[in-house]
């Protein structure tokens, strides 16, 4: 076949164009990091790129919702051990009144500090933690405190439910202690009659505040394990959050990132046959007959 | 035979031999000129004497009498022009494919940062965190904000589309002009060729400038032509007059009414325009019909592939049963259709809560510009959002349902699967356009790479013929010199016995 030097001159730098065109693709995979720029380069893994950014996105956004329960649980447990602690300290009182030798005035000296102590747990009733009240459920920042202690009148709302939050997919964990489960009617009651009772001389219906302040005491014990076990439930779903994490990132890792070895081996030989390239082509292009001819 | 017939002979020779060397230097001249073919003096021995008759002097024949040069050809292949501009048509399309649907890959941007998608998943995330803290005014005021983000999102698509649309119809309007022009160019040479034919001569470098033409023109449309002798007095070899006729992909003239479509009808010189209309449908322009002089075609029937029918496919076009199809309005129509089952889902979701009025729209799509936008309320009052319905947040929790649900209007799949198809189908389209863009491309070069080994010019071989010519040039004085040698002895020194 004919050949002429256009020939060869154009097909060598057609040549060099490719190579530089796949040396650029390298050059974008490694400056990126990851092996696609564009859907084109390959509509799959451009698809599915979509898809695990989203699940990633998921996981991410039900950590943070984990925390917000963690926030709601903490706060009640916490706020539950100085219930606890709060009714013991009235059941102790309630013992010392029992016994037939204290007189009036001290009597009256322990109805003055069960009196401290309702109020306290009315306090603890109302606990407010960023601007909500931890035991009004759901009306939690409707601004009303869930226990209204006005002129020695208390009132209690208890219209709040339960406080559903999803921590992954399809799954709800409830994040508060439920209204009117602890902080109510009952419980403030028992301790109204019981102050009552001190004003009264009589031994035997203070034996019986000691078995109402047992129920109350029991209550509250029970709110609290029921309380823990939703914990550990949440720290089970918090582990596999982040286990899922891994998976999810790395998944999308490996479905887009390049690989930085192959990309820099790959990016390291083109470049070889791109120097081979210029370096063959000069030889050829360079001399002709003219230079031979005298 | 005459005493001076050596003089003569020696005198062809040399003028023979300088139309030789005049030839190398026009070739070597136009080494690098586009679509130069190398020329060539064809050499003819002169007709021997004597002529055979009955008068036919006694003497030995028959004797050569020289050299006659013949007329100066080009070198070229008219089978490989065929083969070549045929693989421009196709290169020509889907160039022009894989570039429109290259700038639209770029516009989307997917998958990233800073697309659609992310948008759609900024906006679940504040829902979510909405309906874990379904009180909190913060968030609701980055759901009003995530909102309006993802709105936008849609809507810059939606206007970034139409403006690439623009810049297509642009396009096809300076394709369309350069085919008209081409057209005149040609016949214009078709003019200048008759009159140099009818002499006898072979214009061969109108001939080069008219393929180069040709060439141009199967770019943009592809085409069949066929050449007719120019006149009675033309010789053989001419190439003659072009007449150009629109072909299909496989090179065979089409037509409406049994008629094949002629751009440029060699013989009678006429043109016929190609012409591209456009009307609206929907309030959306796409292209009706093509019309070349009076004949007119829908784009379906318009079989002509080159880089115009690759713009009018991304463009958009009315096709048979009265859609507007091609890339770019059925990517517009696909998103249109996702925002629309989207804000229509969501919005009824909405609804479905006491506290929300039951004609309250959270988004807004208009009717004519399908631009989605947020109500004012929302935006302006973000404290307004209902999160919660009867349980703690569960409004908020439906409303991000709303991306995973199974939507009727998007077929059954729900908003994060559609558009995921969407992108994929643009990856996969455009992926084939760049496979058959390149495929086309290396078939063009081989086509042209054998095209430039027969008509090309080779330095070296001009060389080496000019060395050839230059030797016959000195023979040929030389000879001239020998006979006038032979004819002054004759002359000057016959007869003079003794002198």
């Amino acid at each position: 076949m004919r050949v002429t030097q256009g020939m060869i001159s154009n097909n060598m730098l057609r040549n060099i164009t490719s190579s530089y065109s796949k040396m650029e693709k390298y050059l974008d995979q490694l400056a990126t990091g990851k092996k696609i720029t564009l859907p084109s380069d390959d509509p799959v893994i451009a698809t599915k790129g979509i898809g695990f950014r989203r699940e990633v996105a998921g996981i991410e956004q039900y950590k943070r919702n984990t925390n917000e329960v963690n926030n709601w649980m903490d706060n009640s447990d916490a706020a539950l051990d100085k219930t606890t602690k709060a009714l013991q300290s009235l059941r102790e009182l309630s013992v010392q009144a029992s016994n037939g030798t204290y007189d009036k005035e001290e009597r009256q000296n322990i109805a003055k500090e069960a009196e401290q102590l309702k109020e306290h747990l009315i306090d603890i009733g109302n606990t407010n933690v960023n601007g909500k009240y931890i035991f009004n459920g759901t009306n939690a920042s409707e601004g009303d405190k869930p226990i209204d202690y006005e002129d020695g009148e208390i009132e209690i709302d208890s219209e709040g439910k339960k406080v559903m939050i999803e921590v992954a997919k399809g799954t709800k964990l409830q994040a508060n202690v439920e209204p009117g489960s602890l902080f109510n009617e009952e419980m403030f009651d028992t301790i109204d009659s019981f102050i009552n009772r001190l004003g009264e001389d009589n031994d035997e219906s203070i034996d019986k505040s000691i078995e109402e302040l047992d129920g109350v005491i029991d209550n509250t014990i029970n709110a609290r394990a029921d309380l823990g076990a939703r914990m550990n439930r949440l720290e089970l779903v918090e582990n596999r959050l982040d286990e899922q994490e891994v998976i999810a990132k790395a998944t999308m890792s490996k479905n887009e990132s390049v690989d930085f070895e192959e990309a820099i081996t790959d990016l390291i030989t083109q470049e070889t046959m791109h120097r081979a390239a210029l370096s063959a082509g000069s030889r050829i292009i360079q001399p002709s007959l003219v230079d031979f001819l005298k | 035979m005459s005493s001076f017939h050596g003089l003569e002979m020696a005198k062809q020779a040399l003028f023979a031999q300088r139309a030789a060397l005049n030839t190398t230097g026009h070739n070597i001249s136009n080494a690098n000129t586009e679509g130069y073919s190398r020329q060539r003096v064809n050499f003819e021995s002169a007709s021997p004497y004597p002529v055979p008759g009955l008068n036919r002097p006694g003497m030995t024949g028959q004797m050569g009498t020289g050299v006659e040069t013949g007329i100066i050809e080009r070198i070229r292949n008219q089978f490989l022009d065929l083969q070549y501009r045929a693989e421009n048509s196709k290169s020509g399309y889907w160039e022009s494919k894989s570039d429109a649907l290259h700038r639209l890959e770029q516009l989307m941007d997917e998958p990233s940062k800073s697309g659609v998608s992310h948008t759609m998943n900024q906006l679940w995330e504040s829902l979510e965190e909405l309906s874990a803290d379904p009180d909190s005014t913060g968030a609701k005021s980055v759901v009003a904000q995530r909102s309006e983000a993802f709105a936008n999102a849609l809507n810059y698509a939606g206007e970034s589309i139409e403006s690439q649309r623009g810049d297509l119809k642009d396009e096809m309007g300076y394709a369309e002009k350069k085919v008209n022009s081409l057209i005149r160019q040609i016949n214009d040479i078709n003019e200048q060729v008759k009159q140099v034919e009818t002499h006898g001569d072979l214009p061969n470098d109108l001939y080069d400038k008219r393929d180069r033409l040709i060439d141009e023109l199967s770019g943009i449309v592809s085409i069949k032509v066929s050449y007719e002798k120019s006149s009675d007095r033309s010789l053989d070899i001419a190439d003659g007059i072009a007449t150009i006729e629109l072909a299909d992909s496989h090179g065979k003239s089409f037509g409406s009414a049994d008629e094949n479509t002629v751009l440029l009808d060699g013989e009678t010189g006429e043109i016929q325009e190609l012409n591209v209309s456009h009307a609206d449908m929907d309030a959306q322009e796409a292209v009706s019909i093509i019309t070349v002089g009076e004949q007119e075609f829908k784009v379906e029937d318009f079989q002509a592939k080159g880089s115009l029918m690759g713009h009018i496919h991304s463009y958009g076009y009315l096709s048979e049963n009265g859609d507007v199809e091609g890339t770019h309005p059925e990517l517009l129509d696909d998103m249109n259709k996702m925002a629309a089952a989207f804000v229509s889902e969501f919005n009824e979701e909405y609804r479905t809560s006491d506290k929300v009025d039951d004609e309250f729209s959270f988004f807004i799509i208009d009717e004519d510009t399908h631009g989605v936008k947020v109500n004012d309320k929302i935006l302006d009052e973000p404290a307004s959002i209902v999160a919660s319905d009867e349980e703690y947040g569960d409004m908020a929790s439906k409303l991000a349902e709303v991306f995973e649900t199974s939507l009727e209007d998007l077929n059954g799949t729900s908003v994060n699967k559609y558009y995921e198809s969407i992108i994929g189908d643009i990856g996969i389209k455009a992926q084939e356009a760049n496979r058959m863009a390149e495929n086309m491309n290396t078939l063009r070069s081989q086509v042209h790479s054998k095209r430039s080994s027969v008509s090309d010019v080779s330095l070296d071989e001009e060389m080496t013929n000019m060395i050839k010519f230059q030797h016959a040039y000195n023979a040929a004085a030389r000879s001239m010199t020998t006979t006038d040698e032979m004819l002054d002895r004759i002359i000057n020194n016959m007869g003079l016995v003794g002198r």
